[in-house]
């Protein structure tokens, strides 16, 4: 029984942990631009593709491609920031939903064009690739990694925001554009630079769940962007503390479900939504509006 | 106007005379070669087919495609069918019940389709198949595998217009615990799909394999829904009943997945009976290469290295060369569909509905799988799909069958309650 239950809670926070990495990046991109960026999954989708065919270039060195494959990426989250996002941050919410959605469409065909429709089994990773034995069973090693790689990005990106300049320039253009444009910030291209960030988190996510989830898929990147959107609307739009104890709450929550109510799994990220919508409908960490 | 282009009189006269032309041509120019005695038949012969290209499973769509086109270039170079030129238009049926109506009423509404092929999901061919009987028109089902659909909805119910060329869940859960009784193992597990399909083939499989071996027990079971990329939670589940056999109708990527995150946890050392019904999917085999362990029972709707004939090692060698891809069982399906349609077709002298429903009972059709035949009663193609325990070979990049094990199908096939020359095939 107590294998069992490690296990189990070592798959939920290696999911938790997962879905963080992505939710991170998204939860950044609301938090200061005031974007839903639906798109978002399609940074991780083309992150880990990315990252694949650079693999094969770089001679099968994954570190090599998660340093450039993401960087890829954010050439595209350049241009989608730039060129497009930046004509409807004034409008409403559905045209910025309706903007990041038709990416989503193109990204995912883009993505069928380049490397077809099938889907693509991914390579190990040397050195991580192997499993280990804890109490009788084992568990592998890339999950561990997991989940040490998520509290890293976490507190790093704390100290970022809340220890930098950078980051003190950030909260003030999040708080209040106008008056950090009046004493100098160059709110636009902080913005840019955000939100290109967050694309690079996202593909990092991405670049990371290509030995994880083992597979390529196009369309991958909607079916995380789900448990992102789930997460970051529990721990409150926009407040990355809470994202990452949504995810850590979900991950578990559906490890656990899955193990020993496994006729309500699908339900139960749901049910805790509702009720955590209905107790707090900021979320978990969210400010009331 | 000068002479610089053709006025209006001229254009009237060009209309007339190519309408004359037309409508004269097939009275004036008398029909030769060996279509000359059945003028029923005007062309071209157009067939609608919708697979789902869209998605985490859009490789499928491409799948379908590669064989449903390889047999029209073919049937098109060969002169046709009875003379007419094979037209296919695709569409994308995104695996929604919804949009796979919406297709096939565009398709002969609107497009003017003369058949209808394809269909990846269970629902959607369930819910298809009242629409066909309302617009009267073959729908030849190549990879949905529900039994319902042929025992219920053709049989039960009499709707003639829908055909199934691809093994349905029997073999997936019968011919499976055919498999099972012949192993040392006693208690069994599961991680399949949480939904229709999944639930149908666990339960075949425990009610056939409790019959053929009343001592087997069956011990956990665990349901993954659709678009699970984590099994962790599952596997644990499996590892916690610890059973000696291990059945899992997980399909496509999230098979891939699965395997590759079993094999990290080491299931497969604990459980050495692993049956996987759908795992000779070429997208699974490619897709796990060498990750894919040894001494798996794997099976599918078609595998390309049976039969061993030179109708099936032609044909595989043609759509190598063709597509540089073996091919996976939905691109046979696709394929032999054409040719079921072109033999039907011929066959009745008339692409009318029902003369080709007439045509295509009981009908047998050599296809690279082998023999078909369209079981009258309930339209499902009878046909024989090996079972193989998976080993390397040099000459591929991933791991094939090695000891192949064919369950006949009139063994496997589930029987529904009629008798006649259509439930005796002659294998």
């Amino acid at each position: 029984m107590l294998e069992s239950i490690v296990h189990v809670c070592l798959a939920g926070l290696s999911t938790g942990m997962f879905i963080w990495l992505v939710a991170s990046g998204l939860t950044l991109i609301f938090g200061v631009l005031g974007v839903l960026n639906f798109a978002h999954g399609s940074f991780y989708m083309l992150g880990a593709y990315f990252c694949y065919t650079l693999l094969g270039f770089l001679g099968h060195n994954f570190w090599l491609g998660l340093l450039f494959g993401p960087l890829c990426v954010c050439v595209v989250g350049f241009v989608v920031e730039r060129y497009f996002l930046r004509y409807v941050y004034h409008l409403a919410l559905p045209y910025q939903l309706l903007l990041t959605f038709a990416f989503v469409l193109l990204f995912d065909d883009l993505v069928k064009v380049i490397w077809g429709g099938g889907s693509i089994g991914s390579p190990t990773v040397p050195g991580l690739s192997g499993s280990i034995p804890i109490l009788g069973r084992n568990f592998p090693v890339y999950n561990l990694f997991i989940i040490g790689v998520g509290p890293l990005v976490a507190v790093g990106m704390w100290a970022l925001l809340e220890k930098t300049w950078w980051g003190r320039t950030i909260r003030a253009a999040s708080s209040d554009r106008e008056m950090a444009s009046a004493i100098g910030v160059r709110v636009p291209a902080l913005f840019t630079a955000v939100f290109v960030f967050g694309t690079w988190l996202g593909a990092m996510g991405g670049g990371l769940a290509v030995p994880y989830v083992g597979l390529l898929t196009p369309g991958m990147g909607e079916a995380i962007i789900i448990d992102a959107f789930v997460v970051a609307v529990i721990g409150g739009l926009g407040s990355l503390k809470g994202a990452f104890l949504g995810a850590l709450i979900i991950g578990l929550l559906s490890s656990f479900g899955t193990r020993f109510i496994p006729t309500f799994d699908m339900f139960l990220t749901f049910i805790l939504m509702a009720a955590v919508l209905l107790w707090r409908p900021q979320g978990l960490f969210g400010e009331a509006a | 106007m000068g002479n610089k282009g053709i006025t209006r009189r001229d254009f009237m006269k060009a209309g007339v005379f190519t309408a004359g032309a037309i409508a004269l041509g097939p009275g004036v120019l008398k029909p030769i070669g060996a279509w000359a005695a059945t003028p029923a038949i005007k062309g071209p012969i157009k067939v609608g087919y919708q697979a789902v290209m869209s998605g985490t499973l859009a490789g499928y769509g491409e799948f379908h495609k590669m064989g449903a086109v390889m047999a029209m270039e073919e049937i098109n170079a060969a002169g046709g069918i009875a003379g007419a030129k094979l037209e296919i238009e695709f569409r994308d049926s995104t695996l929604k019940a919804p949009e796979a109506i919406k297709n096939a009423r565009y398709f002969v509404d609107s497009w003017g389709a003369d058949f209808l092929g394809g269909i990846d999901s269970s629902g959607q061919a369930l819910a298809l198949a009242p629409v066909m009987k309302e617009l009267d028109r073959i729908l030849m089902v190549t990879h949905a595998a529900t039994e319902k659909l042929t025992e219920d909805q053709v049989f039960k119910n009499g709707i003639k217009q829908v055909f199934r060329i691809c093994t349905p869940t029997y073999q997936d859960g019968n011919a499976a615990a055919f498999i099972a009784k012949d192993l040392s193992a006693k208690t069994w597990a599961t991680v399949s799909p949480k939904y229709e399909y999944g639930y149908t083939c666990w339960e075949m499989f425990k009610n056939t394999l409790g019959k053929l071996k009343p001592d087997a027990q069956f011990t956990a079971e665990s349901w993954a829904p659709f678009g699970t990329t984590d099994f962790r939670s599952h596997i644990n589940t499996i590892m916690d009943a610890s059973p000696d056999g291990f059945y899992s109708t997980e399909w496509a990527g999230e098979l891939i997945t699965f395997v590759k995150q079993a094999k990290q946890a080491g299931m497969f050392d604990k459980i050495k009976h692993v049956l996987l019904p759908v795992g000779a999917a070429m997208d699974v085999l490619e897709g796990l290469g060498n990750e894919m362990p040894d001494n798996i029972w794997i099976s599918g709707r078609y595998f390309f290295q049976y039969p061993d004939t030179p109708m099936n090692n032609d044909w595989v060698a043609r759509f190598h060369k063709r597509w540089n891809h073996y091919p996976a069982y939905v691109s046979e399906t696709g394929y032999s569909t054409m040719y079921a349609f072109k033999k039907a077709v011929e066959a009745a002298g008339s692409k009318d509905t029902a003369k080709v429903i007439s045509a295509l009972e009981g009908m047998t059709l050599a296809s690279p799988a082998g023999d078909r035949v369209f079981r009258k009663e309930d339209h499902q193609a009878m046909y024989e799909v090996p079972w193989g325990l998976t080993k390397s070979d040099p000459k591929y990049p991933f791991k094939v069958m090695g000891k192949q094990v064919v369950i006949p199908a009139k063994e496997c096939f589930n029987r529904p309650p009629f008798e006649g020359p259509g439930t005796k095939p002659p294998f």
